[in-house]
């Protein structure tokens, strides 16, 4: 089992170490344009001098979607909750959900940007609208899947509405709202991300922006690199955090 | 003669489904002295988790009404019935002992003194040493002990129990049986047994009524006064066996040839 | 019957609180439906935007190209994944990696390599659009019952006749599926492009109706977008059924 991993693991270094190499070729030959598309040395040297910028950019989009995530997650939890337990509230409301969720939110980002102007308001407001849906309808669904037996468990044992709330249905939605809330970040920082692109506003999205329209292509390609480095750390942290708090099942 | 604990009278029930009304109970009426194992018996379908739903104030009757010690059941009463479900339906995310006090809680006893009682039944539910567990790690024997704990842990005068061995093999159920009894017999409680099972119904009943196929009523009632433990192959038993499965599988007939 | 009259009323209430929001705050700033409905009409009627028409076929086609590249590429890395165990178990993951990562950083890369031209936002569709596909094959494949393909086997059939008369079937539900998902991304990767910055297409005249504040008139443009938008969601869904009733 464990030669079979190795293995694995070979080929996916070997590839990469391939795939850089044969980039790095064809850029020193001049075959590839370095103005779009530069050689990794060269996306290697620049992070000296891109670095801070770029670390300055990651932290202010992180802040913003810090709030919209927090934002997005609670109201999408109690949204889910509300809507999944009360069955009439669903049943009218699931088509303008599913419209709403499949709707391409950017249409409404120029009017956001109106309403609330060039700076931190509408980064957060659609970064949080972003990862509101799919929280929402994560929670919706999970609740709706709870088992019954449960539930009449707890209404035989006398529990009162605010105790099915409480001590049934909020523990045994959880590791869905894990889920939600590991999907909801992505949303979120992509929002925020698209916001800072459109409407210029300091941030990640605004550095790589710049950078692009300076065609700076190697201080760009490792901006990238970067942020992506950041954004699949915080998704494996919060994985692992789901394996700790789902000791039970 | 003293007031019967619970009294059924002459209750209906009627259910509206996709393919038209369903009359799941019509005119039951039953009377159980405290202190009696009384078991319900009938065939699939006829209406015995209706009637135990009824008890425990989870569903309300069409017609007629059920009293406990006098008086109207008109919700669920954790003060007076417990309910224990064929499915044992524990909380995944409780140990062994949340599971049990979740009762005690949902009443709001003080922490030290519910981790108190239920502790003190892991030693009669058997299951000391499993306190920290969480229901994954037991079988389906453990499960179902840990429900039963559940509903004792609120000491209730009533106890219902909805087939609560029908999803375990017929040796675990044996066992589980006779364990039940045990309990039963130290603790002096009302219980309410519904089954299918002729043999559980012989075994720890003291009386047994028997009910037909929808829309049920109550068919008939048999007296067992034999004492504990049941002698399984004497010839009381035998007789009543016998009459018992000619009561039953009349009905059972005619519900698989409604169904 | 009673839901559909209350999503009715309801729809007819938010219209309504819509109508007094928009009147008594700023009717510039919030289009109430009495004046949205005229410059949706207007629209139509190609009145505010005469090369409506132009536009509207730009996207469609930078929509359609997008999707067909996605369709392609992600059916083919889909199926090599999937069918060559080694290569899957390798590569698999730098593709869940990937898909991890927010799509639009890869944006400002795609702008400098094809500036605002079409081609960016052909780009960004096919990338959107890819991974729900590849990742539909994948689990299509491993959803397939392996005793079906061992009883093929046994009756003589070859690789080929397998692929297609076993493999197919089996997975066509999921795929489907994965394709609907991919049309929906793809749409959205080349509306959010040409948001961000085009010369034409729908997201153009967007950005052209906002930085004028011809609100009205970038209100009638999204319903338009959204329209256009459904309709292709709902082509897809009616392939998806199809596909359902083939595959029970």
């Amino acid at each position: 089992m464990k030669a079979d991993t190795a293995r694995i693991v070979l080929i996916q270094v070997a590839s990469l170490a391939v795939a850089l190499a044969t980039w790095e070729g064809l850029a020193r030959a001049g075959w590839i344009d370095p103005l779009f598309v530069p050689a990794p040395s060269a996306v290697a040297r620049s992070f000296g001098s891109v670095g801070a910028l770029a670390m300055a950019g990651l932290a202010d989009t992180l802040a913003k979607t810090a709030v919209a995530y927090v934002l997005a997650v609670v109201l999408g939890v109690a949204a889910g909750v509300a809507v999944g337990s009360l069955r009439a509230l669903n049943d009218v409301l699931h088509p303008f959900v599913v419209a709403l969720y499949g709707m391409p939110k950017i249409l409404v980002l120029p009017w956001i940007v109106l309403l609330l102007g060039y700076g931190t308001a509408p980064a957060i407001a659609y970064g949080a609208l972003h990862g509101f849906f799919p929280v929402m309808v994560l929670v919706v669904g999970a609740v709706r899947d709870v088992d019954r037996t449960l539930i009449t468990v707890a209404r035989a044992f006398g529990a009162r509405p605010w105790q099915l709330y409480l001590k049934v249905i909020l523990p045994a939605i959880v590791p869905s709202v894990i889920a939600a809330m590991r999907l909801g970040l992505v949303f979120c920082l992509l929002g925020v991300l698209v916001v800072e692109l459109f409407a210029g506003i300091r941030g990640m999205g605004y550095v790589m922006g710049s950078l692009a329209n300076a065609f700076r292509a190697p201080e760009l390609f490792a901006a990238t690199g970067l942020i992506s480095v950041a954004s699949i750390a915080i998704v494996l942290a919060l994985d692992a955090l789901n394996e700790r708090l789902s000791r039970w099942r | 003669m003293a007031v019967p604990l619970i009294a059924i009278e002459g209750v209906s029930r009627r259910y509206v489904t996709a393919s038209g009304p369903i009359d799941a109970l019509r005119d039951v009426s039953l009377s159980v002295d405290a202190g009696e194992f009384c078991t319900i018996i009938g065939p699939s379908g006829c209406g015995k988790s209706t009637l135990l739903g009824m008890l425990g104030g989870l569903v309300v009757p069409d017609t007629g009404r059920v009293l406990i010690a006098g008086r109207p059941v008109s919700g669920p009463d954790p003060r007076t019935v417990a309910t224990v479900f064929q499915d044992p339906g524990l909380y995944p995310w409780r140990t062994v002992v949340e599971n049990i006090e979740f009762g005690l809680e949902l009443q709001g006893v003080a922490r030290a003194d519910r981790l108190r009682t239920a502790t003190e039944l892991l030693g009669p539910l058997g299951l000391r040493g499993f306190a920290g567990k969480y229901p994954r790690e037991l079988s389906g024997g453990m499960r179902q002990r840990v429900a039963i704990g559940r509903a004792l842990a609120i000491d209730t005068p009533i106890v219902l129990m909805d087939e609560p061995f029908g999803a375990l093999d017929e040796q675990t159920r044996m066992l589980m049986g006779e364990w039940l009894l045990e309990i039963w017999r130290r603790t002096g409680k009302t219980v309410i047994f519904v089954t299918h099972s002729l043999h559980e119904a012989l075994a720890l009943s003291g009386r047994v009524a028997v009910m037909s196929a929808r829309p049920g009523r109550i068919k008939s009632l048999l007296e067992l006064p034999m004492p504990y433990p049941r002698a399984m192959e004497s010839p009381e038993i035998v007789a009543l066996r016998a009459k018992l499965w000619q009561e039953i599988r009349e009905e059972s007939a005619r519900a698989m040839s409604d169904a | 019957m009673k839901t559909a009259v209350a999503r009715l009323a309801l729809l007819a209430a938010a219209l309504f609180a819509w109508e007094v929001v928009a009147r008594v705050g700023s009717p510039l700033l919030y289009v109430p439906p009495s004046a949205a409905l005229p410059a949706l009409r207007d629209l139509l009627l190609l009145r505010s935007y005469p090369d409506l028409p132009s536009h509207l076929a730009l996207t469609v086609r930078e929509i359609a190209i997008a999707y067909a590249l996605s369709v392609v590429t992600g059916l083919a890395v889909g199926f090599a994944l999937g069918l060559y165990r080694t290569v899957g178990r390798a590569y698999g993951p730098i593709l869940a990696a990937l898909y991890a990562v927010p799509s639009v950083i890869w944006y400002p890369s795609l702008m400098l390599f094809f500036g605002l031209d079409a081609a960016s936002k052909i780009a960004f569709g096919f990338l959107l659009g890819f991974f729900p596909i590849t990742l539909a094959v994948l689990a299509g494949i491993r959803q397939v019952n392996p005793q079906l393909v061992v009883v093929a086997r046994a009756f003589g059939a070859r690789p080929l006749t397998i692929f297609v008369k076993v493999l197919v079937p089996g997975m066509l539900f999921t795929l489907v599926g994965g394709m609907r998902t991919g049309l929906a991304l793809s749409v959205i990767g080349v509306i959010v492009g040409e948001i961000l910055g085009s010369k034409a297409g729908m997201g153009a005249l967007i950005n052209h109706a906002y930085g004028l504040l011809r609100t009205a008139d970038y209100v009638a443009l999204v319903m338009v977008t959204l329209a256009v938008i459904a309709a292709s969601d709902v082509a897809a869904s009616l392939v998806e059924r199809r596909a359902r009733r083939w595959t029970e």
